[in-house]
């Protein structure tokens, strides 16, 4: 049984998810073997293989400087063929999901999303936007599998590297790299901000933000945020979303009012000093995250919140 | 351009969920269910081109029982042109693999030059379906896409990255194009679109008629999840309990206790 572990370059170098994913290879067991695709990755391939990943195959190619779908399918698949893997893990990062499933598909595999954990035979990986988790097992001769970033702690051994060539064939391809649009300055910075009141679904109108969720955080001195559902309806701009895809934010308090906690919404906001959440769902996902929550309508307790807070500064 | 959509229906987001008897899946009896979410913002994507004279018709797609038909008579009430139900018992079970197959037949069959739909679904949140279809049909596909822009070519499209950043890439068509949330504003069906919508096709099809007997359903499946449950809990929040008034004073003394107030 071989584990093919296929590595990503983020800024010129291996992510810290490739090392993770070293780590959930030794979970599962087996020979392993690595992956890096890129242009000129040659260093980046060796220092792969040495802090863990072994032998370790390198596509490395002008045409591959860039992700694309079809080009990274193809080296994937590749690496595959000449390891004779038999489990494929790929980082559940943007470049990861849009290629793993194309593999998996391309291969006749098994599928598995976004695992943040393998015991006793199976992949457990949330479903139902973080409400529930599932067990899964796969029986095909091949299995891919995406790996939730930051699930597992990275790999921080060593291994004797070796490095071989893979070649890919790159012509044809239908799915052409442009470029990468960096975020941007943002208008509504709260990535320095020290206390942040955010809004979710539970808010349920983009009035109420200015009516209920910014009267408090005015009245603590801290910033509005909101959760992504609120910026998808339109509610709030993009430049408020907490969250992977949005703001990345440590505050010293962190309060989510009507937020239940999908995952991609703890990613960006877990590391605040002290949270507080307010929802009127018991079982909600938030509430594993926060120090301190309350079970009830936030309409009826954040007003209150915002005048005994007003009360207190004098 | 013909653009399919696939929609999947799903609980709905507030809908309660039991476990059920098999353990492996919810109890689906007595709740209500919607469009994914990720979906009606790709339908939405199909119809805003279709009113710019870019697409010429729209067709939109689910696999499931008798219950998805609202979920296509809804579509057809935004304004989609016609629908297929794939209805039968031998695809329940299958696995992203085996819903792709089926999703890539119907397009196929439909003659689409591009396949619109969510990056995933609220609930197996599992992000292989547009890939799969993409690869199945030897197509391009775009995942994460939040700009679409159709070239003489096919689409420029833009794609999600981390902490807000985007990819800009160019497929040709046909392709694939998996929606992320939030990149349009999706319509409500209107009364006069729900009534023309009574009188737009709705196709049923099996298995057989796409030509994937025994290539679909839980036989064919490789993935299957064993056990659904509850995530374990943690030592979670401390919750406040009381009235209004002692859970305010209550988070209010939190407050001034880690000296921000």
């Amino acid at each position: 049984m071989t584990i093919l572990v296929v590595g990503e370059i983020q800024k010129g170098v291996v992510r810290e998810a490739s090392y993770e994913l070293i780590a959930f290879a030794k979970k599962i067991g087996g020979e392993l073997r690595g992956l890096i695709i890129g242009s000129g990755c040659g260093a980046e391939a060796e220092s792969f293989a040495k802090k863990g990943a072994g032998h370790v195959y390198v596509a490395d190619d002008a045409a591959l400087a860039n992700y694309s779908v079809d080009a990274y399918t193809r080296a994937i698949k590749a690496a595959v063929a000449a390891s004779g893997a038999t489990t494929v893990l790929i980082s559940n990062t943007p470049s990861g999901w849009d290629v793993a499933a194309r593999v998996a598909a391309g291969l006749d595999a098994g599928f598995v999303s976004d695992a943040f954990n393998y015991a006793d035979g199976a992949y457990v990986r949330r479903v139902f936007n973080g409400k529930l988790d599932a067990r899964v097992v796969s029986t095909a001769a091949t299995t891919v599998v995406t790996v939730q970033p930051g699930a597992n702690k990275p790999f921080e051994g060593s291994a004797d590297g070796k490095i071989e060539r893979l070649a890919v064939d790159l012509t044809g391809l239908k799915a052409k790299f442009i470029e990468t649009k960096s975020a941007g300055a943002k208008g509504h910075d709260l990535t320095k901000a020290e206390i942040i009141v955010s809004g979710g679904r539970g808010v349920g109108a983009p009035e109420k933000f200015n009516e209920v969720i910014k009267p408090l955080a005015d009245a603590l001195g801290g910033q509005m945020g909101a959760s992504r559902p609120v910026v998808d309806a339109g509610w709030l701009p993009h430049e408020y979303q907490v969250g992977s895809s949005g703001q990345i934010v440590t505050p010293k308090l962190y309060m989510a009012c009507g937020i239940s906690g999908a995952i991609q919404h703890l990613v960006g906001m877990k590391g605040a000093n002290y949270i507080i959440a307010i929802n009127k769902d018991p079982d909600a996902p938030i509430f594993e995250v926060a120090q301190l929550g309350v079970v009830g309508d936030l309409f009826e307790i954040v007003p209150k919140l915002t005048a005994a807070v007003k009360a207190a500064k004098g | 351009m013909k653009i399919l959509v696939c929609l999947k229906q799903v609980p709905h987001q507030d809908a309660r969920l039991d476990i059920a008897g098999d353990g492996a899946w919810i109890k689906e009896d007595g709740i209500k269910f919607e469009i994914n979410s990720y979906d009606s913002f790709a339908l939405e994507e199909a119809l805003r081109l279709k009113d710019a004279g870019t697409a010429t018709e729209v067709i939109v797609t689910s696999i499931g029982p008798d219950r998805v038909t609202q979920a296509l008579r809804t579509a057809l009430g935004m304004g989609a042109d016609r629908a297929v139900h794939v209805k039968d018992a031998a695809v329940d079970g299958s696995d992203a693999l085996g819903i792709s197959r089926i999703l890539a037949a119907v397009a196929k069959d439909a003659g689409a030059d591009a396949v619109f739909l969510g990056l995933m679904s609220d609930d197996s949140n599992a992000t292989a379906v547009g890939p799969m279809i993409g690869e199945l049909l030897g197509i391009p596909s775009a995942t994460g896409v939040v700009k679409e822009e159709k070239t003489a070519s096919g689409f420029r499209v833009e794609r999600e990255l981390e902490g807000g950043a985007l990819e800009v890439v160019e497929v040709t068509m046909p392709c694939v194009l998996a929606v992320q949330t939030g990149l349009n504003q999706v319509r409500y069906a209107s009364l006069k679109g729900i009534m023309a919508a009574k009188k737009k096709p709705l196709d049923v099809k099996t298995a057989a008629d796409l030509g994937l007997t025994g290539r679909v359903g839980a036989s064919a499946a490789k993935v299957k999840i064993q056990k659904i449950y509850a995530p374990p809990r943690g030592t979670g929040a401390q919750i406040l309990k009381g009235s209004a008034d002692e859970v305010v004073a209550g988070i209010v003394g939190k407050i001034k206790e880690l000296g921000l107030l």
